[in-house]
Formats: C-alpha cells, structure tokens, sequence
C-alpha cells in the first residue's frame, strides 16, 4: 500500500550538514498499523513530511499503491505533532474542513463531519471553539478532521506527545478501535514505547543521525487490544526488547545536546 | 461580592465621567459668559446647540457628509487593498522585507500632506486628490499590520491546508486571511484613522465641498457656532466608526 524507497534527505544549517533521513525503506501492507520510533531529533518528522509531500527535495522514492508519488497525494492523511486545530472554527467546523476544500454542500458536509466528531467521542462539543477544550480534546478535532478526508493511509507524527500518560493511553485505545473499524493503513511516529507497542503490528527503530533505520520488530500481541494489554509479560518483554535498541540511540541524542550547549558555552 | 465591588466600580467610574463632562461644560460656559476672550470665539452652549441642530436639519450638511464618506470609504479601499498585498508581500518574501520594510516603517509616521501638490497635479483639484491622501495615509498601517500579520500565523496551520490540498484561493481564503483576522483589523482600525485625517486635511486646504471643507468654510466667515458643531458631529462620527470597526475585531469567530 505505502513504499518508502531508499530516501534520504540532508539538511544543511550552519552547524553543517544534517543527515536528518538516511537511506530509510520499508513497505506497509493495506491495513496494517507500523510505528516508527526513534529518538527526538533523528528525522521522523522530516520522513513524515517527506511521506506526506510536505518536504521536497529528497532522494529516493515514496510510493502509494505501486505509483511514485511526488507532492500531497489524496489517499494521505496527516495529523501533526503540533497543535493543528483553527482557532476561528467551532469543532464541527474544524472537521469539515477537508470537505470544504472538496467542494461538498454544506449540509452533507456537516451530517459527514459529524459522523466523525462521534467517533473520536467529541459528541455535545461540535459548537465549541478549539481555545474551550483540552489539549487531548483537541488532538482528537485533529484526528477526526483528517480522518473526515478519509484518507486510505492515515499519518500521524506524535499526535499525543503533549497529552500525559493516561489519556495517551485512552486516546491509543480509541486510535485502535477507529483503525480496525475504518481498516486504514497507519503509519504512526512516536517516541513512546508503550505507544509504539500498544497500537502497533510492527514496529521499526531509527537511529539519531544519521537517521536510518535498525531494527524492525512484530509485535504478535492479540488483536483486538486495549490499554489492559500493556500490563501483559509479553507487553514487557517487547517494551524491554525495544527500548534495548533504543536506548544508545537516545543517549546519543542527548549526549550531542549536551555537547552543543557546552559548545555553545564556550563559543561566548 | 466580588460582583457587588465592580458594580460600584463602575458606578464611581460613571460619576467621574458625569463630574468631570458637567465641570469641562461649566467652565466653557463661563468662559462664553465672561467675554474675556475675544467676542465670539468661545460662543455659549446654547448657541452651539442650536448651531448643531442647524446643521443636522440642512440638506447640505448630508451632501458634504456623503462626499466626505465616499472619499475616505474609496481611499480606503484602495489604500487597504495596496497596504494588504504589500504587506502580503513583505511578511512572505525575505528578501523583499528586508530591502523594503524599513523603508514603509520610516515613511509610515510622516505627514502625508506633503505630497497633497503632488496629488493635485496628478489627480486634480476634486475628489481625486482628496481620495490619494486618504489612500496614501492607510497604506501605511494597513502594509505594517499585513506584514506582521502574516508573519505570525502558525506554519502548522498552512501544512494543514496543504496537506489537504487546498487551492491557491483556498489558502488564502480560509487559512491565511482567518489567520491574520486580528492583526488586520487593527491595521484597518489605524487606517482609518488615519484616512480621516488624511481626507479631511485635504479638504481643508483645496476643495469645494466636504466636512473638511465646510469647517474651514465656517471658519473663514467667522462662524464659530457652526464650526464647533462641525467638529462635535465630526468627533462623535469618528467615534461610532471606530467603535464600528472595534466590535468587529472582538466579535466571535476571531
Ligand atoms: N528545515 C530544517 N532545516 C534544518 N534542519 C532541520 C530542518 N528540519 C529538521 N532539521 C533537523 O533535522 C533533524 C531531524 O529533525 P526532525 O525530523 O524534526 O526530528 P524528530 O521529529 O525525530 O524529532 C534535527 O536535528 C533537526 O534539527
Ligand atoms: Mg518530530
């Protein structure tokens, strides 16, 4: 369904070169959920945005159903690590968004969009505006909105990243049951383990700069699952398996920030 | 409590503002009474009052008035439609804001009337001349206000729109326009402000008709009467169109 071919993509700044995505490929098949996880600053949004069309000038290829894409394509959905919700449009609004741009009449529109404020469990704050909810409130306006396009391939960069452990857990569930009803192909970036493990068929680890990918692991967890399963041994085991991977990446994350701002310091 | 405390509040801030418009009237009264000023300068109350139910009864001050509104209503028009594309511009090209920027923000405080003998050789004595100097004034803080409009839209919001493929037209209609709803009318608020000035200004240095003109008219034949009633209409004019421009920044949907 989704093909990402050999891409790569450098960024030059005036620290130098950043290999922020280096020579990454993976294939997701129709319906399934894959999670990449990676430490903060190794490229993911950058391949998110490479994926989604947003970012051009890579090398390599994104392919949707066997065809090269080059730019937005409308069987892409996106939801994005920022907060993404108009402040000027109510909920209801806010989801009938794609629609609009579409050219849909405004009464299909909004009984569509209304549809989909249900099913991110929103019903009762179709008239609020973004500025009246919760963090976690209005991540779900920005999912429902980008499910309202019905995309075939769903993208999520960090959709819950600001949200505390609780309602991540929650909103993981919600995703998932969406996901199986609506059977989308999901692509979901995280850098949370727990996240990547709940919801995940397949799980692949990218390492922090240059940013490729190392390793690739099934979770052969039961379907349909809930936030119960993460208190599961086989929950752990994987979660350990993971973060076994993760960790030297993250520690050299962070061992580069702190170079930076010793760096930094001594510049002064 | 706390609900009792700001009605009295407000109670005392009308009292203030009762207090201190009765003294200012006294005062001016006192002074008409006094005949210590030159004669006629400071006329009474009583003859402002019958000066300005005068004026709101003839024809001609409608007339002017409309002349007066229809060339600051164009000016602003034509003077918010440039200052929106330029500051569209600037706040989206770096390279056009930095060759340019400084050079609106430097010319967006001086006096504008002296361009006015250029705008009657180009555009004449009429209401064409009247209308640049409204235009020219609004450009100015309606180009500012574009520029840092547009540079404070969160970029997320435009990935968002593209991300669903919207249109050129689309973009702007829907994102970026909403987007810089707050910064533009205020720029549409100073514009105006400042287009009044500019059109009026005009008036008063060349023209036939309009307020502007109708003031400096009264005031040349040493009418004062209806001079000062022409400023008070003008003022409370002013006042209501602000106020107008006001609740449509602080309406819902912002
Ligand atoms: N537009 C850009 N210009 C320069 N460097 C960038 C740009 N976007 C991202 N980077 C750099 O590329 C690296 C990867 O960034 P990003 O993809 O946002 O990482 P992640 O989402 O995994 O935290 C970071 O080091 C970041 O500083
Ligand atoms: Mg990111």
């Amino acid at each position: 369904m989704l093909e990402v071919n050999r891409i790569s993509k450098r960024f030059t700044t005036s620290d130098g070169v950043i290999p922020a995505v280096d020579d990454i490929s993976f294939a997701i098949a129709a319906g399934e959920f894959v999670s990449i996880i990676g430490p903060s600053g190794c490229g993911k949004s950058t391949l998110f945005n490479i994926i989604g069309g947003l970012v051009g000038d890579y090398e390599g290829q994104v392919k949707v159903s066997g065809d090269i894409i080059h730019g937005t394509h409308p069987a892409i959905g996106m939801v994005f690590q920022e907060e993404s919700t108009f402040p000027w449009r109510t909920v209801l609004d806010n989801v009938a968004f794609p629609l609009e741009i579409s050219g849909l009449a405004t009464s299909e529109r909004l009984e569509r969009a209304q549809h989909f404020v249900s099913m991110v469990g929103l019903e009762g704050f179709e008239r609020r505006y973004p500025a009246e909810l919760s963090g976690g409130m209005r991540q779900r306006v920005a999912l429902a909105r980008t499910l309202a396009s019905e995309p075939r391939i769903l993208l999520m960069d960090e959709p819950f990243a600001a949200l505390d452990e609780q309602t991540r857990l929650l909103l993981g569930d919600r995703v998932l049951q969406i996901q199986q009803q609506l059977r989308q192909t999901t692509l979901l970036i995280t850098h949370n383990l727990t996240e990547a493990v709940q919801l995940s068929d397949r799980v692949l680890v990218m390492t922090y700069r240059p940013g490729k990918l190392k390793r690739e692991i099934d979770i052969d967890l039961p379907h349909p699952r809930d936030s119960e399963v993460v208190s599961s041994d086989a929950f752990g085991r994987y979660v350990a398996e993971i973060w076994h991977d993760l960790r030297e990446e993250a520690s050299r994350g962070i061992r580069d920030d702190e170079n930076r701002v010793l760096r930094a310091r001594s510049d002064r | 409590m706390n609900q009792a405390h700001a009605a009295a509040a407000t109670r005392s801030v009308t009292m203030v503002r009762t207090v201190i418009i009765v003294a200012t009237l006294a005062a001016w009264e006192a002074l008409a009474l006094s005949g210590l000023l030159f004669r006629d300068v400071v006329p009474s109350l009583q003859a402002i009052c019958s000066a300005v139910f005068r004026l709101l009864t003839a024809a001609d001050f409608y007339f002017n008035l409309g002349v007066t509104a229809a060339e600051i209503g164009v000016a602003l028009i034509i003077g918010g439609a440039g200052g929106l594309a330029v500051g569209i511009l600037l706040g989206a090209n770096r390279f056009l804001s930095r060759a340019y920027e400084s050079l609106v923000y430097y010319l967006g405080p001086t006096p504008k009337i002296i361009f006015f003998p250029v705008m009657i050789m180009w555009f004449g004595v009429g209401s064409g001349s009247k209308i640049a100097m409204g235009a020219i004034s609004c450009f100015f803080p309606i180009a500012i206000s574009a520029a840092s409009g547009i540079r404070q839209i969160d970029r997320v919001l435009i990935r968002v729109g593209l991300s669903f493929r919207a249109s050129t037209w689309q973009m702007a209609t829907k994102i970026y326009l909403p987007a810089m709803r707050g910064p533009l009318v205020n720029g549409m608020r100073l514009g105006l402000g400042v287009a009044i000035i500019g059109t009026l200004l005009a008036q008063t240095k060349l023209s036939n008709r309009g307020l502007g003109y109708l003031i400096i008219q009264a005031y040349s034949t040493f009418d004062m009467p209806r001079m000062y009633a022409l400023i008070i209409v003008l003022f409370m004019l002013a006042v209501a169109a602000n106020a107008l421009i006001g609740r449509l920044a602080r309406s819902r949907n912002s």
